[in-house]
């Protein structure tokens, strides 16, 4: 996944190109709790029985916002309904594990690690990163991976980016603060004192390293959207995330939290069940993504940033009577950006006529697989070794386009080439093998013109991505000609607004 | 084990204690080297006693403001109820903390912290519960361990936190008989065959969930009861005789009601491996992380014969392990990295600095400390799970677990706010480093070179290189000859209360301390 790195900074030097499609960003958002999914995503189909089975916590059908006959969101989700009539907002249903595990801490450790049978201490993101950058956090920062991979929201490193050694991401709480911690010329002697030393000399080293470059990052990017709430910390911490990704931090993940969806009581007021704890929570949920994914498409990220919802489990089916529900099995995921895939997979949950003890929401979809699905279409890891990376056999799932992503070697192969985003707007990038050999890329209209040179030099054995600059172009079709030693590929282009 | 004979100065004493202790004074230091190795050893072998946590916050409506709500009921009405709960939890937090900021010369609150990570249950529904299980932690700190396990497989807290309150003959649960075996009692070794963890099988974990079946926890949030008991409730217990594996030389364990969980324990005391397996964790916590093959076969061995001879007593084999050559041998100084709570009131305990206020702004202040631990890893009655913080046990990075470049950074932005900048306000009361008292009491405090020598032997575990002292030094006397100290120092001392003569000095002072808080070698120990 992240390898492709490399390959952006030598492109950043030979090519003035503002952004990246390769550069891609997933951004995880972690309802903390267990997420009463049946009011989030509301089975309109099934009021009848919900009606029996919840209907102190029940949101009224009318108020309960349709987006197709059969599926509604929580009234105070009216952003996320927005998103989702312009195809920015995936919904898949029911995902959760086998056997879900009612504890907070053991069914988070499971969700962090994407393990199951023994949840181990590194998470699931931690595992690629192991993979692709061996020896961290040794040698990290460097010239060539100069950010930390990953940025978590607050003061806690995330567990999903804890690798064999070290995590992998680096918390941040404010993007402006400045690091500028002593260091320390300490040297290890070999001890266990100074190998200690060491450690702590390459923290300093490493925390002022990282620190910077958020730094320049944060103050070095921009954020345009006016719809962010001050008063909605979500938002606030995605504004900053906006901030650093335009601001060019080539950090791959950033992992946000937000407490509260232990809602065992109040999760609803008693007056009107669509105010609450709850609503209060999706409406600073929708609220925020709505105003990051705004911003996002003012700043022209769109392309490059998906995102995620996750919460260690459902609620019951059945509500208690402190106008609460508590921990049941699946839940809903959202998935957004404009990238997507999919609109709604999975079908609405089933609700029994009758209270059945302790009951929770089947699992249709696993987890695991949707992390999988995302590593493989989003991050552009192979499936193989997206397998190894998990104990189970995984399913793949198409949740994301190939706006730029999904590309496998078979494609490319049949292909000769491959452009993404196609249609693109104003960045593409060109994907394609080579043999150690002489390359050159043009840009030419349907007329044969020829407009723009995009590469003109040596590559070295195998895969490359090579950005294009598309912004000056008119809109139309086009010819991206690769000329080889080895041949000619002619793929067609299309340039949008 | 063989006994250090080798020298007794202030880097051995200041070893001795900054294990055994959270942050040892130069005072401490200086009085262990006086009274010698075997008299500090006794002298930090004893738990003392301590009074019990009390209510500090508005929340806590039902015991008086300044009174132990321990033996206090909860209000009925359940969300009541949840509120004085967080109060309680509060003064619970506060209370650990303010332990280990009042420690004397005792072993006793890092046995504690020893003990809540080894038998890792985290603050359940009732704070009474909780302090129960503190309480016993501190009982049996340097007691009996076979009584030790005994007591806590029958505490409330622990048959709640892992579902020994619900396992019943009806519904066996396994969770607290896995755990006691793989990590309270003998450890799970290497699996050598299907279900077979070396030191015992699936079948004894089973066979051991039968045999605890049966005790209830009554009184939780009670708006009558007083307090948290566990019930032995004979109709829920299986009766059956149950087998264990060969393991335990396929023992049997007949109906023995109420007591049957003791009866097991016995038996699993048998098995030496269950001494190995504490020693090597008691070794872990004190001395270093790296079990090497010939401090297994020489120190372990060595530490559990002595469990074992003494009848699985604690104190015998820390009375040994304290005085022993190993333990002072130069490569195990400075080899584990400070946990939070360590690094914390290492700061706040060797300056001597204690909040000192009205009791709610100490409570306060100490809960700030509490979660201070908690952003940087360390929630005192949370562990992250049953098996503890991984800094103790997780391989092969130890206690580098405690810190990444995040928390370094809170680790350094947390000793400047405490010696610099104002420290922890609190209802308009600041709690800072008390920079000026630990000053005066230093051994010579007027002459610059011993106030560095002074501040390194306190809080570094060992020679802190001369470079290094230099720039301590010179950030001291504001790069002046040292005389211009000693003048300054001087007229302090003559002028009394004149804070135009006594800040620059404190000044001077807070910036030697806040620049060695972000020294690496601080952070070991």
């Amino acid at each position: 996944m992240l390898n492709e790195m490399k390959i952006q900074s030598i492109g950043k030097k030979l090519f003035d190109v503002a952004g990246f499609a390769e550069d891609r960003v997933l951004v995880i958002i972690r309802l903390n709790g267990g997420n009463d999914g049946i009011n989030s995503v509301i089975p309109i189909d099934q009021y009848a029985n919900m009606t029996i089975q919840r209907s102190n916590v029940l949101i009224p059908q009318a108020s309960a916002l349709g987006l197709t006959t059969e599926v509604g969101l929580h009234p105070k989700m009216g952003g996320m309904r927005n998103m989702y009539n312009d195809g920015k907002l995936g919904i898949i249903q029911n995902v959760g594990y086998p056997e879900q595990n009612r504890s907070h801490f053991r069914s988070m450790d499971i969700w962090s690690s994407g393990m199951i049978d023994n949840p181990p201490s590194t998470g699931w993101l931690g595992r690629q990163m192991d993979v692709d950058f061996p020896n961290y956090p040794d040698a990290y920062p460097n010239a060539t991976y100069p950010d930390p991979f990953a940025i978590s929201m607050g003061y806690e490193t995330s567990s999903t980016c804890q690798g064999l050694m070290a995590n992998f991401s680096h918390a941040v709480n404010n993007p402006f603060d400045v690091y500028n911690l002593a260091s320390s010329g300490v040297l290890d002697d070999g001890t266990y004192y100074g190998s200690h030393m060491d450690y702590l000399a390459t923290l300093i080293d490493q925390a002022n390293a990282f620190g910077a470059q958020i730094n320049g990052a944060a103050n070095g990017g921009s954020t345009l959207s006016t719809m962010y709430d001050a008063g909605n910390p979500l938002a606030v911490q995605l504004q900053y995330v906006a901030q650093m990704i335009s601001g060019g931090l080539q950090s791959k993940v950033y992992v946000l939290n937000i407490n509260g969806f232990d809602t065992h009581d109040s999760q609803v007021s008693a007056a009107d069940t669509t105010e609450g704890t709850h609503a209060e929570l999706m409406k600073r949920l929708s609220d925020a993504i709505e105003a990051f994914q705004d911003d996002l498409m003012l700043l022209n990220l769109e392309h490059k940033v998906m995102g995620m919802t996750f919460s260690e489990f459902g609620r019951q089916v059945a509500s208690n009577a402190s106008l609460g529900t508590d921990h049941g099995d699946a839940a809903p995921l959202f998935l957004f950006g404009s990238c997507l895939d999919i609109d709604i997979m999975g079908s609405n949950p089933v609700i029994g006529n009758s209270v059945v003890n302790q009951a929770g929401i089947p699992m249709q979809y696993d987890f695991r697989d949707i992390y999988a699905s995302i590593l493989k279409d989003w991050f552009g890891v192979s499936s193989g070794e997206v397998q190894t990376l998990f104990e189970h056999s995984v399913t793949f799932y198409p949740l994301v386009t190939p706006c730029g992503v999904g590309i496998n070697e078979e494609d490319l192969a049949k292909e000769g080439a491959l452009i993404y985003p196609n249609p693109a707007t104003s960045n593409a990038t060109v994907r394609f093998t080579a043999g150690n050999e002489w390359v050159k890329i043009d840009i030419y209209d349907i007329n044969s013109k020829h407009i723009a040179e995009v590469y003109d030099g040596t590559l070295s054995q195998g895969r490359h991505d090579i950005p294009m600059k598309l912004k000056d172009l008119p809109i139309g079709e086009y010819i991206v000609q690769i000329k080889k030693e080895s041949g000619l590929i002619n793929s067609k282009l299309m340039k949008m607004k | 084990m063989t006994p250090y004979t080798g020298p007794w100065t202030k880097v051995e004493a200041g070893h001795l204690l900054r294990r055994t202790m959270f942050g040892p004074t130069n005072q401490q230091i200086l009085d262990a080297v006086t009274n010698g190795m075997a008299s500090t050893v006794t002298a930090l072998l004893q738990i003392p006693a301590i009074t019990a946590p009390v209510a500090f916050h508005p929340d806590e409506t039902i015991a008086a403001f300044g009174s132990p709500w321990a033996d206090s009921v909860y209000p009925s009405d359940p969300i009541a109820a949840q509120t004085v709960e967080t109060a309680r939890l509060m003064s619970l937090g506060g209370w650990a903390m303010d332990r280990i900021n009042s420690e004397q010369l005792t072993i006793a609150e890092k046995m504690c912290l020893f003990w809540q990570n080894h038998f890792a249950a985290n603050a359940g529904l009732d704070s009474r519960a909780t302090y129960d299980y503190h309480v016993l932690i501190r009982s049996h700190a340097l007691g009996n361990f076979r009584q030790f396990v005994k007591d806590m497989t029958i505490n409330p807290n622990m048959l709640l936190f892992l579902n020994g309150a619900t396992n019943t003959l009806y519904s066996p649960n396994e969770n607290y008989a896995r755990e006691l075996l793989e990590l309270f009692t003998i450890g799970k070794g290497p699996q050598i065959g299907p279900g077979d963890y070396t030191n015992y099988k699936e079948e004894d974990v089973a066979a051991a969930a039968k045999i605890m079946t049966g005790y209830l926890v009554d009184g939780l949030r009670s708006d009558t009861l007083t307090d948290v008991t566990a019930v032995f409730t004979p109709i829920l217990h299986d009766t059956s005789t149950k087998t264990l594996s060969s393991h335990f030389g396929g023992a049997t364990v007949p109906d023995n009601g109420a007591n049957e969980y003791a009866d097991f324990i016995d038996i699993v005391f048998q098995q030496d491996e269950v001494a190995n397996f504490i020693c090597r964790k008691l070794y872990r916590y004190f001395v270093n992380y790296d079990l090497t093959t010939s401090v297994e076969s020489t120190v372990i061995t060595e530490m559990a014969n002595t469990l074992i001879a003494s009848n699985y007593e604690v104190l015998p084999v820390l009375q040994e392990l304290l005085a022993s050559e190993h333990f002072y041998d130069t490569s195990v100084r400075g080899a584990l990295i400070k946990g939070p709570l360590d690094m914390l009131y290492s700061m706040l305990n060797g300056t001597e600095s204690v909040p000192g206020f009205d009791l709610a702004t100490d409570y306060e202040m100490q809960l700030n400390i509490y979660w201070l631990a908690d952003t940087m890893g360390q929630a005192y009655a949370s562990p992250p799970s049953v098996a503890g913080w991984p800094a103790y046990y997780q391989e092969p990075s130890f206690s580098k677990l405690w810190v990444n470049a995040t928390h370094i950074k809170t680790r350094f932005d947390v000793s400047s706010w405490m010696s610099l900048y104002g420290g922890i306000p609190v209802n308009g009361n600041n709690w800072e480093l008390d920079a000026l008292t630990f000053l005066d009491n230093l051994s010579d405090p007027s002459v610059a070179a011993t106030v560095i020598d002074d501040i390194c032997d306190v809080f570094t575990p060992k020679d802190v290189d001369v470079v290094q002292k230099l720039i301590l030094k010179a950030i001291l006397t504001n790069s002046l000859p040292d005389f211009e100290w000693t003048l300054q120092y001087n007229d302090y001392l003559a002028n009394p209360g004149n804070t135009a003569y006594s800040d620059p000095v404190k000044l001077r002072i807070q910036l030697v301390l806040s620049r060695l808080f972000q020294m690496p070698e601080f952070h070991t120990i």
